[in-house]
């Protein structure tokens, strides 16, 4: 290790000992022990978050080993090799990208935190490199690639290189989730990184819908031949390059493995080059988070000036309710907590009827659920304001006043729920080739539509919680989750009992009178304006009673 | 703007006002009569209660008991007459931070009922005199604290109320946007309005204001003109000091004997 610190060190030339600030092996081990401190002081915080980081722990010690275990007795196959080879590939990509949208999970590779400290470029990558192999991912990531690189193995040389190849990979893996991280840590440390942060939950979330609809497909076929497919481009790229070598060995191709080999160590130098004079660059220019704060807001002022303030008076109402309709649209847009859950409604209301079509149990009535997740936004509609709704309540003086701020808040809503709801019903008869169930489909959906939104007004006042606006990764205040429960299941509840009696009547008149089943449509369509109305009313009264109440509950951090 | 009529009248009148959160008493039992036309201070320690205070007379936080009146109304029986009687500079709560400065602005204005192209005009003024044209089609999101303050300011001004009360306005400002926000108070007041600024920095109370109110533990301690609560003492920190009873501070020991000697090592 003390080959690593700088020339300049050197004893003889020193000064007297200042510290031991120049040891890289001292460094290392208070990195390590840091490191340990971390997680075992995480472990001292709540029962939720002890639990959770055990059960973490425990989860991927199990699933690594028995996803080993899983590889080794799939060692004889053919299609080991292209299994290992792929695998290698995709938790290369995870620890790519999954750290950098996690944030500061680890406070060790902050370099944030390092600035100030005396330390040297080298002694500090040595040092958080073996730190950031301390931990639970590294293990279970250890654990499936020496899994993959041993059942690939044949013979005493596969072995011998396939040990080498756990160790590069590993270290491949670490460098390489390092090096991302800290080339773009101005980015995650100004808002505009942030943002993105919390964006990346719909984006893991619909691709885990969509590789779920890739392993129903893949697991019907019962065909392999996509896994060498992509094993074919995947063994000549680093880190997968050493279970190609690990391959080459077992099958006596020497001159390849070679060539694997050492393109896998060409990528892990490269990347601690990357690493290094991003980590020099890093702390010794200014804050990443001034330049962005600063510059990215010029930017994007130029789309913000004078951008079509004509055609929202024409599409929006004049007085209270325009005005708060365009700023609810505002900041389904601007604000990336309000942006998601625009996202995941619109993102799930159009793949839940694709999934159920790909079962082959589609009806046109599966598109309601566009109608009911699109809803389920005017629920906790103060809450999403945060503390900024004192703004709100120092406005309110009357119960006109409260209605017409919901109605707003309603009608941002119902601008994209009612053609959404439309189109997904219409996509959905397309789909299933049955129109003769449109009429009664788009009836229920748009008095549900209207229900939650009625049940949604209501249950924002009555049941508000706070969505902290300062903290990307909590969407409910401390102690707030019951009030969750009560107002969603409470307000779905009220929102299914609303909607019965028409859904009675659909089945009915489809029994009896199936030439009528169209009167649902006009009748839907106006239940649900008659709900959503009622809601608003009553609503308007409560808020007006509970304005401080609302603003003490939706203010907790 | 208030009348010279009604100048007898206390802009604020405070009677018997209680909190309590929990076991922990906040605020116990304020009187108090704030002067109209005047810069009141309200000074005190943190977690004196000032914060707890404004905000119930500002109608944002329901008190125990008691009663709060401004320019003779009261406040949590007559809101519609108050709320636009008032403008409130809260601290520690958020603004709309994905609206740009002026967006903001407009919002706002729009929702106090003023019409368009007067809310426009205002708006260019107040961002005009309080140095944020520049940003103002930045989200406020990216402000500074003093540009935050001081748009937090142009929205508790801008529909011309009678009374205004800040919470710690000069709390992280920088000097530049400090003295922005003092010229424009100056010249609010200088036409007859009410402000009511809560702070803990005494020599800026004192440069300030003509009047104040000492709060300490959930109590006012004092009240009155400056020069008739400053008394006997050289400055208004002394005399607040003594009146919260806080000592001069630790004398010389032999803790901290490190500090500024052998740096060898």
């Amino acid at each position: 290790m003390s080959t690593l610190t700088e020339p300049g060190a050197a004893p003889a030339t020193a000064p007297a000992p200042r510290g031991t600030y120049g040891d890289t092996a001292v460094i290392t081990a208070t990195f390590v022990r840091l490191k340990l401190a971390l997680m075992r002081n995480g472990l001292r915080q709540t029962t939720g978050r002890k639990a959770g980081f055990i059960s973490s722990a425990v989860l991927g010690a199990l699933f690594g080993a028995l996803g080993m275990a899983g590889l080794l007795a799939l060692g004889g196959s053919r299609h080991m090799a292209a299994l290992g080879t792929v695998l290698v590939a995709l938790i290369a990509l995870f620890w790519a990208f999954v750290p950098v949208f996690l944030g500061a999970v680890d406070e060790t590779l902050d370099p944030a935190r390092l600035a100030m400290l005396p330390l040297r470029p080298r002694s500090l990558m040595t040092a958080q490199l073996v730190a950031s192999v301390v931990g639970v991912g590294p293990i279970f990531t250890t654990l499936l690639v020496a899994g993959a690189a041993l059942g690939t193995a044949r013979g005493a040389g596969g072995y011998a290189v396939a040990v080498v190849a756990i160790v590069l990979t590993v270290l491949t893996c670490t460098v390489l989730s390092r090096a991302v991280a800290t080339a773009n840590a101005g980015l995650l440390t100004s808002r505009k990184g942030r943002d993105l942060a919390i964006l990346s939950g719909v984006v893991i979330a619909l691709g885990i819908q969509g590789v779920n609809l890739a392993v129903q497909k893949l697991a019907d076929g019962r065909n392999a031949e996509p896994v060498h497919t992509m094993a074919d481009v995947a063994r000549w790229l680093p880190p997968a390059t050493s279970v190609e070598a690990v391959r080459a060995v077992s099958a006596g191709a020497y001159g390849v493995a070679a060539a694997a080999l050492a393109g896998t160590v060409a990528a892990l130098g490269l990347l601690l080059w990357w690493w290094q004079r991003s980590l020099t660059r890093l702390m010794t220019s200014r804050d990443g988070s001034t330049v962005l704060a600063g510059d990215g807001g010029q930017e994007s002022e130029k789309e913000r000036t004078g951008s079509g303030g004509a055609l929202w008076e024409r599409l929006l109402p004049a007085g209270r309710s325009g005005v708060v309709a365009q700023r609810a649209l505002r900041y389904a847009w601007r604000d990336p907590k309000a942006k998601m859950s625009w996202a995941m409604a619109i993102g799930m209301g159009l793949l839940f009827p694709v999934i159920w079509a790909s079962t082959g149990s589609a009806t046109v009535y599966h598109a309601c659920w566009g109608a009911g997740l699109l809803g389920m936004q005017m629920y906790n509609q103060f809450g999403m304001d945060y503390s900024g709704f004192w703004l709100v309540a120092q406005t309110i003086t009357s119960a006109r006043d409260a209605y017409a701020e919901l109605r707003g808040r309603m009608l941002a809503i119902a601008l994209v729920g009612v053609p959404f709801t439309v189109t997904v019903v219409l996509v959905a008869a397309v789909v299933v080739g049955d129109w003769g169930q449109l009429p009664a489909a788009l009836g229920i959906s748009l008095a549900l539509l209207g229900a939650l939104l009625g049940c949604g007004a209501l249950a924002s006042v009555l049941f508000p919680y706070s969505v902290p606006q300062d903290n990307a990764m909590r969407n409910v205040g401390a102690g707030q989750v019951s009030l969750v429960w009560y107002g969603i299941v409470g307000g779905l509840v009220a929102s299914a009992l609303l909607c019965a009696p028409l859904i009675a009547l659909t089945i009915w008149l489809h029994a009896s009178a199936a030439g009528w089943a169209w009167v649902v449509l006009p009748l839907g369509a106006g239940y649900g304006a008659v709900v959503a109305w009622a809601g608003l009313r009553l609503a308007a009264g409560q808020t007006v009673e509970r304005l401080p109440e609302i603003l003490a509950a939706v203010s907790r951090s | 703007m208030t009348e010279t009529g009604n100048q007898d009248r206390p802009a604020v009148r405070v009677t018997g006002l209680w909190k309590t959160f929990g076991e922990q008493v906040a605020v116990s039992g304020i009187d108090l009569d704030l002067p109209a036309g005047r810069f009141i201070g309200l000074v005190g320690p943190n977690g004196a209660g000032k914060t707890t205070t404004l905000s119930m007379i500002t109608g944002l936080l329901r008190p125990d008991a008691g009663t709060v009146e401004i320019a003779g109304r009261e406040v949590w029986q007559d809101p519609v007459d108050v709320k636009s009687r008032i403008g409130v500079l809260p601290e520690g709560l958020r603004l709309f931070e994905r609206l740009t400065g002026r967006e903001l602005l407009s919002y706002l204005g729009r929702l106090r009922g003023i019409p368009a192209a007067e809310v426009e005009r205002r708006a260019d003024q107040l961002l005009d005199v309080l140095d944020l044209l520049g940003a103002q089609n930045k989200l406020i999101v990216d402000y500074s604290t003093g540009m935050r303050k001081k748009i937090g300011l142009a929205a508790a001004l801008l529909h011309n109320p009678e009374v205004l009360f800040l919470d710690e306005p000069f709390e992280g400002v920088d000097p530049v946007s400090a003295q922005n926000i003092r010229g424009v108070l100056e010249r609010y007041t200088a036409s007859g309005a009410t402000v009511i600024f809560s702070s803990h920095v005494m020599e800026l109370v004192e440069s300030l204001c003509d009047w104040v109110a000492v709060m300490a533990t959930g109590r006012i301690r004092a009240h009155g003109p400056l020069a008739e609560v400053r008394g006997e003492a050289d400055s208004l920190q002394h005399a607040f000091l003594e009146l919260v009873g806080a000592g001069a501070g630790a004398g010389p020991d032999d803790r901290l004997d490190w500090l500024g000697g052998d740096r060898d090592r």
